[in-house]
């Protein structure tokens, strides 16, 4: 029996083996962000649906896995789109460069607005960015009004501010690996965290050290990246907040309402019209030398620089991408038309 | 022949190759078997070994390295006007073309006429290879086979070398556990040296403070970020520890249950049943751990006075506990039911009762299976991430308490591979340090399991 | 034992037994309600998990469908008249199920409440009228009625995951949608079916378009090469270090190696797999190969121990009753002591493939955590595996890949039960006590 298993093995290992020396490629690849990841993946399939072409593989591995991978090198084994959640560094850039990748054409596809909710059971918050700050900053301003800074002592929001309800002070949020806590920090937190004036006048090391510092004593919870379970975390623990992206507020607006960000709430309109203050640009970054080589790639760039995909009213917004103004959307379907080389 | 098919006629000719062998073998002795100085089976091995391992390799080999030759060869015939200053990585595209036009694919191109010849060659050399491949793998076989069948003599000790085979097969098996820890050191190794020259190797060992929380983009100066090991350290074995504290009772007496007291029927029943809690996926788990245990502790935690966070070290690591029971219930289990019936009842025959004698005599003699099995399930707890992400945060705090939200050294690896950040800032290098610095740990662990286990193993019979 | 009281003071044994039987035999049966408490536990957890899941995913097997009256323009679908099949592949289906959507509700006429009406069915309907289509050419010109998918949001309402009490702007579907769905269930123009697509289909971001054919193809080409080369390998290794070596500091090293090799995060394993296979083999990514070389180093640690715990428990006596009759060594291995501790192989081979049937982490280095929409035919083509299927259901906002996520969930283990179940026969065959 056991000799049978062991021919067995090297029948399948053989057959295994096999068509891996030929390495063809006949569909797209791409790779990154996990943010963008169900965007992207829309387009890949109505692009598979609709031509003869096969269906791009998407694989999600976060933004810096994705541009690592995209910049090893030009060739089938290495990926043709990487999408991001965040532009592409210019040290990143460099590695793409030094590996052969030299033509690497930027396209930005959207918004994606970042909510603060809290369950429906709960109060409606109405938070200014000066709030979120204070109430999430590892170290702020001394409650007195003298111009030190503290370690963060307030405990509920009403320490925060006089007008906001007696709720013990717990936000679930990303990690600080992900983009999407990044562009939190740095839209709500550093936004708000400005408006103090002698911040503001502290030398730009000092200052985003304080700004974007998020406390660590337990009353910003690190959840991980997956927002349905905050989502379903908030359902279950009506005093908490959390922060996570548009589309799942979208999905569960039955469950959680958003709060609004200076007044402005995180709605579709409000996003797109720039009202809402914290929302962030998502990317992905095409290698112009796989353009003509892989079958595919000059067409799946046309689906996604449609009206119909990414327009006003194009299926992504269905899914929650908030889009780009009209200017911005011809200024990027130029991009990807000519191919434009990024500089940096 | 495509490949499939020839690898099923070899594997065919080696089993014919047994059949024959062993056949030949009773012949040569004329069905008096005790004339053979091997028994015919191991004529049959003999055979079959000739026949099958070479034709085998020159198969294997010659499929792995075609795809290369032929590409080369055609390259090789391709015209300077296309071939002409193209880098390797250019080249590689030229080629992934050629190739996609050969097996019929769409192309991204308008076909070259010129690449269209490229690929009618491909297609030409790759026929020409094929025939050569089955010519040569099957004339091997049969010469193998040929050859072998003279060695069918009565005196020929072919068993010594049969064994010999399967020694090197063992041997060869048990390398490659070796070459995996070389490997896994290596593909750590690099970039947690990086890691450590941006990062003190003393911040990183004796640190007290985990937060990375750094830049992300290059505009950003950065803000703070601490690198120290300890915190994650402390809360894995926090976690473990709890998990352990229910799958070893649970598991442990389960198997003592079903092996012991639990009539056929039922244990036939319960074990495999049990064995699906390990199967069951993480994320179930993971919920399950958010969305009911960690309220249902939270809400009697504060009925208590307690202050509890809503993500706790115990909220994950009871529920983790439940998903390792099977490593200890159905391995200890396994061993319970393999200590011999007579050490039973030799206990029972001096008047011990039924659970003294598990207590004093069985268990004893089934302790090296049992050990292994905790072993087993709590390196299973320490790389476990799903759960304790869901239930127990990613906050690294230093604490003993379980109310509090820990993180573990796995989970930490995980996000920070797949984060958003750039791939060569010390942030995503830090996983490659937490994994090395994990590997040198569990490796102490286990030489000192090893010692202890040694020190308090009973031998029986 | 007693009588150390010394000989002026004669014990009777039976009399110490008999006081303390009462006792003991409590205790028995204090341990004996013990195991029993820890096993009606442990089968109490699973219940209570299988039971979560089923409840939230057995609605995924029906789907929501519309029946449509759609008029096959020949104007548009093949206005040469040629039936040549890239032609008619090209067509405007989505309008034409459009058009359709607007006869029906003939009263419709803004733009934005067409938006709405258009939301009814599902965005991949079109694809299915063209498939309807491309194998009944002679309709073209006809009117037809085919059942479509209709929407995500419509079959959550239809399944009663949506109040339909709560305020509109806290529902994902509108009242106006709901008077229409309404309409068309008086028509008998809506019905749950058996959802085949949840059998057939690749990934898709369209809750009534997904399924796990792909993931299930991928799974069983990777775990194919886990289970070959992880048993074979595991088994291979016990036995060389149980039977055939002494014990020296080599097989201590050995030894204590495979345990820690056990103890490492399977992400790490991941990277293994990224840096030795695909970027030293050169090996493509994302494909079952990779993924069933990587799972099988992964189990391989569980197989060798729980195979060598069995080795280890098979009695001396039997491996000297083989020799004394005249058996090799190798013959006593593999003839004797072998089957013997198969059962014990075995358990730890079903443990070790649960854990790589459910794994995702280190899949997610070698790129097998991804969107794959066509099933892979093979060992190398990019495929996807079950669990992270699942991972990736359970994180996608549509609130219908809920109950898709428990579904899949199901189907893994209805592929967890039978792979044990197989094991578990062959377990049956070989047990014996001693």
């Amino acid at each position: 029996m056991k000799r049978t298993v062991l021919l067995l093995a090297l029948t399948l290992m053989v057959w295994a083996i096999q068509p891996a020396s030929a390495a063809s490629r006949d569909y797209i690849t791409i790779v990154g962000s996990s943010t963008l990841y169900p965007f992207s993946t829309v387009v890949a399939e109505q692009f598979g649906r609709a031509t003869r072409f096969k269906t791009p593989k998407i694989e999600s591995t976060g933004s810096g896995g994705g541009m690592k991978l995209f910049c090893a090198g030009v060739g089938v084994e290495h990926p043709d789109i990487t999408n991001s959640s965040r532009r592409i560094k210019k040290s990143e850039l460099d590695s793409c460069h030094s590996n052969g990748v030299f033509h690497v054409v930027e396209v930005k596809v959207g918004y994606d607005g970042i909510a603060i909710a809290n369950s429906k059971e709960s109060t409606h918050m109405s938070l200014t960015r000066k709030d979120i700050f204070l109430a999430l900053a590892k170290h702020v301003p001394k409650p007195d009004g003298s111009q030190t800074l503290v370690l963060n002592p307030h405990e509920t929001w009403q320490d925060v501010n006089p007008t906001l309800p007696d709720l013990k002070i717990e936000v679930l949020g990303p990690p600080p690996t992900s983009g999407t806590r990044d562009a939190f920090v740095e839209l709500a937190m550093e936004a708000g965290c400005e408006q103090i004036d002698w911040i503001k006048a502290m030398d730009d090391r000092d200052r985003k050290a304080t700004c974007r510092t998020m406390r660590e004593d337990g009353a910003y919870v690190e959840a991980g990246e997956n927002d349905n379970l905050i989502v379903q975390k908030l359902e279950s623990n009506p005093n908490a907040l959390g922060i996570f992206g548009f589309s799942f507020l979208d999905q569960n607006a039955d469950k959680v309402q958003g709060s609004l960000v200076d007044g402005v709430a995180p709605e579709f309109e409000e996003i797109a019209s720039g009202a809402y203050p914290v929302s962030r640009s998502l990317y992905f970054y095409v290698k112009g030398a796989h353009v003509g080589s892989v079958p595919g790639i000059a067409e799946f760039l046309a689906e996604w620089a449609r009206e119909g995909t990414w327009g006003d009213e194009g299926y992504l917004t269905d899914k929650g991408l908030i889009p780009m103004p009209a200017g911005e959307r011809d200024e990027f379907a130029a991009a990807i038309r000519n191919l434009t080389n990024l500089k940096l | 022949m495509s490949t499939p098919a020839l690898a099923l006629a070899v594997a065919l000719l080696t089993i014919l190759g047994y059949w024959i062998g062993r056949r030949r073998s009773f012949a040569v002795v004329a069905n008096d078997t005790s004339k053979l100085h091997s028994r015919p089976t191991y004529h049959g091995f003999y055979v079959a070994i000739w026949c099958g391992i070479p034709a085998a390799f020159v198969f294997f080999f010659w499929v792995l390295f075609e795809g290369y030759l032929i590409t080369d060869l055609v390259v090789a015939g391709l015209p300077e006007s296309v071939v002409g200053g193209l880098s390797a990585d250019r080249m590689n595209l030229v080629v992934n073309d050629i190739l996609n036009l050969a097996s019929g694919n769409i192309v991204a191109t308008e076909s070259d006429p010129m690449l269209r010849a490229a690929a009618d060659h491909y297609i030409q050399l790759q026929s020409m290879s094929r025939v050569a491949l089955v010519v040569l793998v099957l004339s091997l076989a049969v010469a193998g086979m040929g050859l072998s069948l003279r060695a069918v003599q009565p005196h020929n000790r072919v068993r010594n070398r049969v064994e010999r085979v399967v020694q090197i097969f063992l041997i060869g098996s048990s390398t490659i556990a070796v070459f995996a820890t070389i490997g896994i050191v290596l593909s750590v190794l690099f970039e947690a040296i990086r890691f450590f020259e941006a990062v003190p190797l003393s911040e990183f060992l004796f640190g007290l403070q985990w937060s990375p929380q750094m830049a992300i983009r290059e505009d950003q100066v950065g803000s703070s970020g601490a690198f120290g090991a300890i915190p994650l350290f402390a809360g894995t074995l926090l976690i473990s520890f709890i998990a352990m504290l229910v799958a070893v009772p649970v598991g442990l007496m389960s198997a003592i249950y079903l092996g012991e007291y639990a009539s056929r029927k039922v244990r036939a029943l319960v074990k495999p049943l049990l064995e699906v809690l390990a199967g069951i996926p993480t994320v179930v788990y993971g919920f399950f751990a958010a969305l009911t245990v960690a309220p249902f502790i939270r809400d009697n935690g504060s009925l208590l006075g307690l202050d509890v966070s809503s993500e706790s070290a115990l909220a994950a690591g009871l529920v983790m506990g439940i998903m390792i029971i099977p490593f200890v219930s159905s391995l200890s289990d396994d061993v319970i039911n393999a200590v011999p019936q007579a050490m039973r009842d030799g206990s029972e025959a001096l008047g011990a009762t039924r659970s003294e004698t598990i207590k004093k005599v069985v268990i004893p003699a089934a302790l090296p299976g049992i050990v292994g099995g905790i072993l087993l399930a709590v390196s299973r707890a320490i790389g476990e991430t799903m759960i304790v992400v869901m239930a127990a945060g990613l906050a690294a705090n230093l604490t003993a308490n379980p109310l509090e939200a820990v993180t573990t050294v796995t989970v930490q690896i995980v996000t920070l591979l797949v984060g958003d950040q750039e791939f060569d800032s010390p942030k995503t290098l830090a996983a490659f340090a937490l994994g090395l610095m994990l590997f040198i740990v569990t490796l102490v662990l286990n030489v000192i399991a090893l010692h202890v286990v040694r020190r308090y193993r009973e031998q029986y019979e | 034992m007693n009588n150390r009281g010394g000989a002026d003071m004669p014990v009777d044994t039976t009399q110490i037994i008999k006081r303390t039987l009462a006792r003991r035999y409590r205790r028995e049966a204090r341990f004996r309600r013990m195991g029993l408490f820890a096993v009606v536990l442990g089968l109490a957890f699973l219940s209570l998990l299988l039971f979560s899941i089923v409840s939230k995913g057995y609605t995924a097997f029906w789907q929501t469908f519309v029946l449509m009256d759609v008029h096959l323009d020949a104007g548009v679908i093949d206005p040469e008249g040629t039936l040549d099949q890239e032609v008619m592949f090209a067509a405007d289906y989505g309008g034409m199920i459009k058009a359709s959507l607007r006869d029906t509700f003939p009263e419709v006429t803004q733009r934005r409440e067409k938006r709405d009406l258009y939301r009814l069915v599902s965005s991949g309907a079109g694809f299915y009228l063209r498939e309807e289509v491309l194998q009944n050419p002679d309709a073209i010109g006809k009117t037809i009625q085919i059942w479509v998918p209709a929407d995500d949001d419509v079959d959550m309402l239809m399944k009663g995951h949506f109040d339909r009490d709560k305020p509109e702007e806290d529902r994902r579907i509108k009242d106006q949608q709901i008077a229409w769905v309404d309409r068309l269930v008086d028509q008998n123009r809506i019905e749950l079916r058996f959802n085949t697509t949840f059998f057939t289909a690749g990934d898709s971001r369209e809750p009534e378009l997904a399924g796990i054919w792909a993931a299930v193809c991928g799974s069983f080409f990777t775990l194919v090469i886990t289970l070959l080369l992880a048993f074979t390998m595991g088994v291979a290794t016990a036995v060389y270090l149980e039977e055939f070596t002494p014990k020296n500091r080599w097989t201590d090293l050995i030894e204590v190696n495979i345990n820690n090799l056990a103890a490492v995060p399977s992400i790490v394993y991941g990277l293994l797999g990224l840096a030795v296979f695909i970027n030293f083999f050169g090996l493509p990514r994302s494909v079952p190969l990779v993924g069933g070389l990587v799972l099988a180093l992964m189990t391989l640690p569980t197989i060798i121990i729980a195979s060598r715990a069995a080795l280890k428990s098979v009695p001396p006596s039997i491996r000297d009753a083989a020799l004394g009759v005249g058996a090799s060594k190798t013959e006593m291995v593999f003839h004797h002591v072998l089957p013997q501790a198969m059962p014990g192989m075995l358990t730890g081979t079903i443990i070790g493939m649960a854990q790589a049937l459910g794994e995702s982490a280190p899949l997610l280095m070698i790129g097998m955590v991804a969107f794959i929409a066509d099933a892979p035919g093979g060992f190398t083509d990019p495929s996807t595996v079950l669990p992270v299927q699942i991972y990736l259901w359970a994180d996608s906002p549509e609130r219908a890949f809920v109950e898709r996520t428990s579904a899949a969930i199901m189907i893994l283990l209805a592929f967890l039960f039978s792979m044990n179940g197989l094991a578990v026969l062959l377990r049956k065959r070989f047990e014996r006590r001693w």
